[in-house]
């Protein structure tokens, strides 16, 4: 019962006068940065941080967190209305969500972006409440082998992700792979792949910079050569019907729902990884189990309530690890991470019981931060929609203006904006030879995780592969290790059982 | 006539007036919004640096345009330092230092930096040391109470020990404690301090060379210990650790600095404006006391004390790598 009122307290805390403005307003702002492409929870938080050594360490927190919470949703509004991924955590949204605004159904895109967000944030915020300290406790144990283990579950569920055309899918994933192999050697320290020697390339190649380049310059040519400029759709109308239907829609998520709540939380506690992955993971796996994936793709609300649900609560997750051991669970709670300890607090064991009202505070306010969030949003989205009135040929250069300041934001160098432009073209070339770009993009992100693991873990085991099928030692790598590869092989087979049944059914 | 020479004398002092308030040179001052490279990834130790004499700067305006930290982490600084390189001569761009400035030239020849002639140093404001920790609970480090059980129990065992990256301070250090001690340890890199300290305390690795602050809420909450302080000094932060000095082993000496530069080829007056500014920081109340909390040394050096010690360490830190390899 002590955490009830414990939450209690922290929720007065959240409705004090200071602390609700700035948690209003970092509402809006973090809709903001999360809409506007490049410009994503990580740089929003780290162009505020100087701004909190003016208040107290608890309305800093609550307002930060609440611009982190509130670009999770907004980055969904530019992916369904433009097609560009407006944060790197809101790229597995332009998969289902772009489809859906194309045929017409921008509203319900929009709805289960923000329904989504609001069930994962809130599922995320109890999780969080009820099972800090054990959770921390697991985010211990998670270590090199479990990690590797949880990225070839990953890997395993985006051979589904390209359709029945399973080669191209393959060639799609080892392009990703290739290309985040460029920049850093992550063991030794040395830089690999730098192309023509230009210094551009020792960061590596951004993921932001080619999802933008694929989905928004992509896209954009695209549909240029679809529409040849005129207006994408000219009937538009916000009437109850129309709310009512998309909300209808969302009956069908509720699996998506708890796959992103679920699954988006977990891999936000563990250290590293974040809402990026989270999101992508989740879209790979209620897919694969979703009776329908065939239609992942061309636009099901499932399909933009799964990484929408996953990265809200992602972000909720991987404030775990950040408060309770002090490491970060994603790049934007890593500039958290120094905020607070800026503010003077030592984030670890210890601060539960030091300084319950930071805590306690915080927690409270992502409750209210999540409804606030959720009406900005409902409401909002009649003022989103007006976007689809405009010609695309005012639209265009629009979208190319953000694509380009989109590419530069995150590395603030001109050579990631010529990288995005080529993968633009490149993206719109194997999309007419009708290859599935969507696992590139994934492959991209978890590459450089899976690598790091993997030889994390070899080094551990002296080269040897047993260290992920070690039931005696390691429990939870294998287990995750054999559901990964019951994964990988079910598409290969699905075509072939259902061929078989067919047959069996038919005769 | 004696008007007109009145009138010529009063001319020709007002030109002499304007004549030589062009050429005594102004002191600098930013005109546009200061650049501050950081060559290292979000959240790390020069990160927080970094973003702390930001925040001290802007709230108490010590600078009349605002500070804009910029991460480049790619090559282990040796982006970074590209970029400062090409930028010489330019008046509104710093970097802040971690050792990785003293190994990534030596390391990586091909990107052609040239330490001592690429960059201004302007001070060093704070030196960092390392500890050796174990983990309270380490199942492979059991009955290790001081440092030499440690060495005892390292020289026979393979231990594991987590790090930052390879050719990071902590795996030089590594290699320094192989010679002195005659013990190796596998080495497994991790993303930054944090992550290796949770390594350690979640059963990883063994035994890890981390910051001060890196490992704070787990040595404070128990979880960890340290065993050594690479000083000769005990820190007031740690104050029942023992230091190197004491325990008979004065080579154990690493220091981690962070130091501001500025590209190669500005101004004196530039040069002087930057030493003038990161010197009110380091007096700022609120930066030193953070620091000090932190376990952090202050240790303000500019001018020639500075480039002596940058030249000490450059080669301290070749002469380690040469026989790391």
């Amino acid at each position: 019962m002590d955490v009830f009122i414990l939450l209690l307290e922290g929720i007065f805390v959240s409705f004090e006068p200071l602390n609700l403005g700035l948690l209003i307003f970092g509402c809006l702002i973090g809709l903001f940065v999360g809409a506007m492409p490049g410009l994503g929870s990580v740089n929003g938080v780290a162009i505020l941080i100087p701004i909190t050594f003016i208040i107290p360490p608890t309305a800093a927190i609550i307002f930060l967190a609440a611009v982190y919470y509130g670009a999770m949703y907004g980055g969904a509004i530019s992916s369904v209305m433009l097609g560009i991924p407006g944060a790197s955590t809101a790229v597995a949204t332009v998969f289902d969500g772009r489809p859906l605004a194309v045929k017409g159904e921008a509203m319900t895109a929009l709805t289960a972006a923000a329904v989504g967000s609001f069930v994962g944030g809130t599922v995320s915020v109890i999780l969080f409440t009820l099972f800090a300290p054990p959770l921390a406790e697991v985010a211990l144990r998670f270590n090199a082998p479990e990690t590797f283990a949880l990225m070839v579950m990953a890997f395993a569920t985006f051979v589904g992700l390209g359709g029945d055309d399973v080669p191209k899918t393959i060639f799609s994933i080892l392009i990703g792979l290739a290309l985040s192999t460029i920049g850093l050697d992550l063991i030794t320290g040395k830089p690999r792949l730098i192309f023509f020697n230009i210094p551009g390339f020792l960061h590596g190649i951004n993921f932001l910079v080619l999802a933008i380049g694929i989905y928004g310059i992509g896209e954009m040519l695209w549909t240029l050569e679809e529409t040849k400029g005129k207006v994408q759709m000219s009937k538009l109308s916000v009437n109850m019907k129309e709310v009512g239907r998309a909300f209808g829609a969302l009956k069908k998520t509720i699996m998506a729902m708890n796959i992103g709540s679920f699954l988006g939380f977990f891999v936000g506690i563990l250290p590293a990884a974040g809402a990026t992955p989270a999101s992508l993971m989740s879209y790979g796996i209620t897919k694969q189990l979703s009776k329908n994936s065939k239609e992942f793709g061309s636009g099901v609300p499932a399909g933009v309530v799964a990484p929408e649900c996953a990265n809200n609560s992602a972000s909720t997750g991987s404030m775990l690890p950040m408060l309770t051991l002090g490491i970060p669970g994603s790049p934007t709670t890593a500039i958290l991470l120094g905020g607070m300890i800026l503010w003077g607090l030592t984030p670890g064991p210890l601060l539960f019981t030091q300084e319950p009202e930071f805590v306690w505070g915080l927690i409270g306010s992502l409750y209210i931060a999540n409804f606030f969030t959720l009406v900005l949003n409902i409401a909002l989205i009649p003022a989103f929609l007006m976007v689809l009135r405009i010609p695309f040929a005012i639209l265009a250069p629009v979208i190319f203006v953000l694509c380009v300041t989109g590419g530069y934001a995150p590395t603030q160098s001109l050579h990631d904006v010529w990288l995005m432009l080529l993968f633009g073209f490149a993206g719109y070339i194997l999309r007419k030879l009708d290859y599935p770009v969507a696992p590139a993009v994934l492959s991209i992100v978890l590459g450089p995780l899976a690598e790091k693991a993997l030889r994390q873990s070899l080094i551990l085991s002296d080269g040897s592969m047993g260290i992920f099928f070690d039931m005696a030692e390691k429990p939870i790598a294998a287990i995750i290790m054999y559901i990964a590869i019951v994964l990988l092989i079910m598409p290969a087979f699905g075509p072939l059982y259902r061929k078989y049944f067919k047959k069996a059914q038919t005769t | 006539m004696s008007i007109i020479k009145k009138l010529a004398l009063v001319i020709v002092s007002l030109s002499l007036v304007a004549v030589s308030s062009v050429s005594s040179a102004k002191p600098f001052s930013p005109k546009k919004p200061i650049e501050l490279i950081i060559p290292a990834g979000q959240g790390g130790g020069a990160d927080e640096i970094a973003r702390l004499v930001q925040g001290v700067i802007e709230k108490n305006d010590y600078a009349s345009k605002p500070v804009i930290p910029i991460n480049k982490k790619g090559g282990s600084g040796g982006e970074a330092m590209t970029y400062v390189k090409k930028k010489a001569g330019d008046e509104h761009t710093l970097i802040i230092t971690l050792n990785n400035v003293l190994t990534t030239p030596v390391n990586q020849p091909e990107l052609g930096i040239d330490f001592f002639n690429d960059f201004t140093p302007l001070a060093r404001l704070i030196t960092d040391t390392f500890l050796v920790w174990i983990a309270t609970e380490g199942k492979n480090t059991q009955g290790v109470e001081t440092f030499d059980d440690f060495i005892a129990l390292a020289k026979g065992n393979g231990l594991v020990m987590g790090g930052t990256g390879s050719m990071s301070e902590d795996e030089l250090l590594l290699g320094m404690m192989r010679g002195q001690f005659g013990f190796d340890a596998k080495y497994v890199p991790y993303d930054g301090g944090g992550a290796v300290a949770k390594g350690l305390v979640g059963g990883e690795s063994d035994f890890t060379l981390n910051n001060p602050s890196e490992q704070m809420g787990f040595y404070q909450s128990g979880d960890s210990k340290a065993l050594v302080m690479m000083t000769p000094e005990r820190n007031p932060a740690f104050p029942d650790v023992p230091s190197s000095y004491e325990l008979g082993y004065p080579d154990l000496e690493y220091y981690m600095m962070r130091a501001f530069m500025a590209p190669a080829g500005i101004d004196a007056e530039v040069e002087k404006y930057y030493t003038g500014l990161l010197h009110t920081v380091y007096h700022d109340n609120e930066f030193q006391t953070f620091n000090i909390d932190d376990g952090k040394l202050m240790s303000w050096l500019e001018g020639f004390g500075l480039k002596d010690f940058l030249a000490i360490e450059y080669a301290k830190h070749g002469e380690i790598i040469k026989n790391f390899n």
